[in-house]
């Protein structure tokens, strides 16, 4: 991965990225985005709405809360090779032979990202208005969205909300 | 007695390979697709983004370690896609999922890459869980080429 960091990146009017695949970190020639960039979140510019601060706060909120309310349901399923584990700010989650969950923060996009089994990569922004994470392109809410799979995929329910 | 049973055992090379990484499986690799496209990236390089017939998309962010350029040459008449180029700063599994995707866009008409989905990428080279955003990246990269060269058809023809 290149070193790059978004301190040294000034953004200019109309001039192309040139990135190379496979040029060492210290050759890296950025010189500025075109006028497409695009953030990740496709309706949001990435630093307009959360502070960092308050992303953290919301973000292990709701990590941490996941991390319990999961663990407790992995207790009472009788799923193999069950395994649920938070390190280094990533919840890693083994349903064994049904598949393995990730989510983790990332803090630069404020955003939640997921990577399910079930309906793949998705991006969850904290949406002040319906106090949820919501992936913009689906209008899925994270809790809903995992509630609804964990019983489709393990037979039990799950409260998250 | 039981080093030299040991000694003997390792000499005749049957002791069990447990000190091994590869054997206990926790040893994790990428998919030999996966290293192909990082060792041998197909299509790599640009096209002029001035050119009409050239759709550019630029995905990612480089604060979360990935950004993708991915750009198609459109021949105009049939709306076919007769080249593509990429350059993908991000993990290997970035650049082998846009390396893919300028593979997979190539001979295809405008609306049939709109329909390739990150799920095929990601199937294609194994991608673990924690790289399928990579694959899902490469699908708004492919969008956002034809987004824009669709744009500029509109602003070339309505001038």
């Amino acid at each position: 991965m290149g070193l790059i960091g978004d301190r040294r990146i000034r953004p200019k009017e109309r001039e192309t990225t040139t990135v190379f695949a496979t040029e060492p970190p210290w050759l890296l020639q950025l010189q500025g985005f075109s006028g497409n960039y695009r953030g990740l979140s496709s309706s949001l510019k990435p630093f307009s709405i959360l502070q960092e601060d308050e992303f953290h706060k919301l973000a292990n909120v709701t990590m941490n809360h996941l991390l319990e309310k999961i663990e407790d349901y992995g207790d009472n399923v009788q799923i193999d090779g069950f395994d649920i584990d938070y390190g280094n700010e990533v919840l890693t989650l083994k349903l064994g032979s049904l598949g393995t969950y990730v989510l983790n923060k990332q803090t630069p996009n404020r955003q939640i990202w997921m990577s399910s089994p079930v309906s793949g990569p998705s991006r969850f922004d904290w949406d002040r208005e319906a106090n949820a994470w919501i992936y913009r392109r689906t209008e899925a809410k994270l809790h809903k969205l995992l509630e609804e799979e964990l019983e489709s995929l393990c037979g039990e329910p799950i409260q998250l909300s | 007695m039981m080093m030299i049973r040991q000694a003997a055992k390792k000499a005749l090379g049957l002791t069990s390979r447990q000190s091994t990484p590869c054997s206990v499986g926790i040893f994790r690799s990428y998919h030999e697709n996966v290293i192909d496209h990082y060792d041998n990236p197909r299509n790599v390089g640009s096209f002029d983004k001035n050119d009409p017939t050239v759709g550019t998309g630029l995905v990612g962010a480089p604060a979360c370690g990935d950004v993708m350029k991915l750009q198609i040459k459109v021949d105009e008449k049939t709306g076919q896609i007769v080249d593509a180029r990429f350059k993908t700063f991000g993990c290997g599994s970035a650049i082998a999922s846009s390396s893919v995707a300028t593979e997979w866009v190539k001979g295809k008409a405008m609306e049939e890459v709109l329909t390739i989905k990150n799920t095929e990428i990601a199937k294609h080279l194994s991608l673990p869980p924690v790289k399928l955003h990579c694959s899902m990246l490469a699908e708004d990269a492919i969008k956002a080429a034809v987004k824009d060269y669709k744009e500029k058809r509109v602003k070339t023809n309505g001038a």
